[in-house]
């Protein structure tokens, strides 16, 4: 028995599939953690919206032994196709989209592995994740990246420059060889100053709202240039509000590729419905 | 300037700083060995990043480097540090040292081989696999599982099949054998990589800047690193020309990756299919250079040296 285009499957997988699944239509995909509750929260979002059939993978489910597996590269490209315990089978060839918040493999998995093996079996999962993420097809938010599941992690130092790049205005970055690591991954901002998280994705910028703020036009296009720079469809991104009234300037103070999307409320939800359903047919 | 990173006795580290001081370049050695009695800092302010760097009694700037040659040990490891406890002052000096450095090193406008972040591809062979094929190059069939039975079905249908590790960390790979059959259980808990068997001759590209060095390899074993081990006899390397379009397409993988020096591994069919299994960011090119006597460590050296030129016009 045959299954999806250009993809060889058992009969076994094969009827499962055909059981649940008419082969007419697509699905759209939210990945993330039983404690994202940000991931969760998009879930609801999109269901909500219409994004039809939407299917909530929790990286909970993935560890799990008895999800079954099969990822391939072939002469027709990549393919990905996994199964579940919950019965469900999950064929990459049906897939149109997906809200990747997958931070990494579960923990659970390389802990069963022998201690002298440990670091090996997480290396061997980290590179598993990498290439079947890489191979879902059509709208993922985020991309993988080598350096991040859910989207390109970067180094403090990383982010200061590509922002000041970007065009937002950043304090000076100063590291050492005594500085403690742990510093590296405290916000740009002055002390004592809070600063809002906004975030980026599609060229706007979401999030004024919750602060009661409008950013100014060429601190929205900044930001959409940080976003480019750093290869993140969606991002937050930390800003501060230097000096008081007309004077102040909207500075940097730190960004993240997996960002809480709560922050952009149903605006965002809606935008990030529209570019998943819609992104992926240009 | 010229600095070069690593352990001074280390053969590929060693062959390129004796190129360094044939041709007379300007250089000096961060010796990880004697990172107890080195230093630095950077800053980036306006977006222009400046600093310093102290090996011993020498302090550099570091806007006057624009070559570098980072080929780190992981520091965690040096010797040095085998009677610290975790946690002790120089095991925190020699992480602070080495992150200092190696942040610097992934900003610094110099011409670096190779910066990390585009090294990173390898850490997933199958992700790199599907960056490779974009370039036009045919990858072996690959199958990820934590299935038995699709494993053996892939087997089935494509003879010898072998398996290998899907990280960067060194494998050997191994022919899937009948006597394998009752461990492939063991797979359950984490996906493992099979490829079908490519038969062909080994070829190692390595691309250093608008250079290739093509060396073929002859080997009945399925490693040829491990010849001598599973064939009973060392592989024998030679070197090769690459025809034009083959070159270039291997100049245009190393660019897309993002890297300056590469080993790139393909295998030639009969029927001159050209199948590319990595592309590895670190090379140990002297195992190529020491059999062929292709002036690969001249390549970078010189690569190195350009750096220099384009820094000083610039």
């Amino acid at each position: 028995m045959g299954g999806a285009p250009g993809f060889t499957v058992t009969v076994e997988w094969t009827q499962a599939i055909t059981d649940l699944y008419d082969w007419s239509t697509t699905m759209y995909l939210v990945l993330c953690s039983a404690t994202d509750t940000s991931g969760l929260w998009t879930y609801e979002g999109l269901k909500h919206l219409g994004v039809a059939p939407l299917e909530l993978v929790l990286a909970e489910s993935l560890g799990q032994p008895a999800t079954r597996w099969e990822h391939r590269l072939d002469r027709k490209g990549a393919h990905i196709k996994f199964a579940p315990p919950d019965g469900r089978v999950l064929c990459g060839s049906r897939i149109r989209g997906a809200i990747n918040r997958l931070p990494g493999p579960p923990p659970a998995i390389a802990l069963q592995a022998a201690d002298s093996d440990r670091e090996y079996a997480q290396a061997e999962l980290q590179a598993f994740y990498l290439s079947w993420l890489n191979a879902l097809p059509g709208v993922v938010l985020n991309r993988p990246a080598p350096s991040g599941l859910c989207g390109a992690w970067h180094h403090a130092s990383e982010w200061a420059m590509l922002a000041g790049r970007a065009g937002l205005p950043v304090r000076p970055y100063r590291q050492s060889a005594s500085d403690a690591p742990e510093q590296f991954y405290m916000p740009q901002a002055p002390e004592g100053v809070v600063a809002c998280r906004f975030i980026a994705f599609a060229g706007a910028v979401f999030g004024g709202e919750l602060y009661g703020v409008q950013l100014p036009e060429p601190v929205v296009q900044a930001c959409g240039r940080l976003a480019q720079e750093a290869k993140a469809q969606v991002m937050g991104i930390d800003l501060y509000l230097d000096g008081d009234g007309p004077e102040g300037r909207w500075s940097y103070a730190g960004a993240t590729p997996s960002p809480d999307l709560r922050i952009g409320g149903m605006p965002l939800l809606r935008r990030m419905a529209k570019e998943l359903t819609e992104g992926g047919r240009a | 300037m010229i600095l070069v990173c690593g352990i001074p006795s280390e053969t590929p580290l060693r062959m390129v700083t004796d190129r360094l001081k044939a041709m007379d370049a300007e250089f000096v050695i961060f010796n990880q060995r004697e990172t107890a009695n080195c230093d630095m800092w950077f800053a980036i302010d306006g977006g222009v990043l400046t600093g310093e760097l102290r090996l011993g009694e020498r302090v550099c700037q570091l806007e006057e480097f624009t070559g570098i040659y980072p080929r780190l040990m992981d520091d965690r490891a040096l010797p040095e540090l085998d009677d610290e406890p975790e946690g002790s002052p120089a095991r925190r000096h020699c992480r602070g040292f080495h992150d200092t450095l190696m942040r610097w090193i992934e900003l610094s406008p110099a011409m670096v081989i190779n910066r990390c972040a585009p090294m990173a591809s390898n850490s997933s062979k199958p992700y790199q696999g599907q960056l490779i094929r974009k370039l036009g190059f045919l990858t072996p069939e690959t199958l990820m599982t934590n299935d038995p039975d699709l494993v053996r079905s892939f087997r089935a249908q494509h003879g010898r099949v072998i398996y290998k590790s899907a990280s960067a960390v060194r494998s050997i790979v191994q022919e899937l054998t009948d006597d394998d059959d009752e461990r492939l259980d063991r797979i359950r808990w984490c996906p493992t990589q099979f490829q079908a068997f490519v038969e062909g001759t080994n070829v190692r590209v390595h691309t250093i800047g608008d250079e290739a060095f093509a060396t073929a390899i002859r080997s009945e074993a399925t490693d040829y690193r491990y010849a001598a081990r599973q064939a009973g006899e060392a592989a024998q390397l030679r070197e090769v020309t690459l025809a034009p379009e083959l070159k270039e397409r291997c100049l245009a993988l190393s660019r897309s990756l993002g890297l300056e020096f590469a080993g790139i591994d393909l295998k030639i069919t009969p029927e001159d299919e050209i199948y590319c299994f990595e592309v590895n960011p670190s090379p140990a090119f002297s195992y190529y250079e020491g059999n062929t006597e292709q002036e690969i460590s001249a390549a970078v050296a010189r690569r190195l040296m350009a750096g220099i030129s384009v820094a000083a016009v610039a």
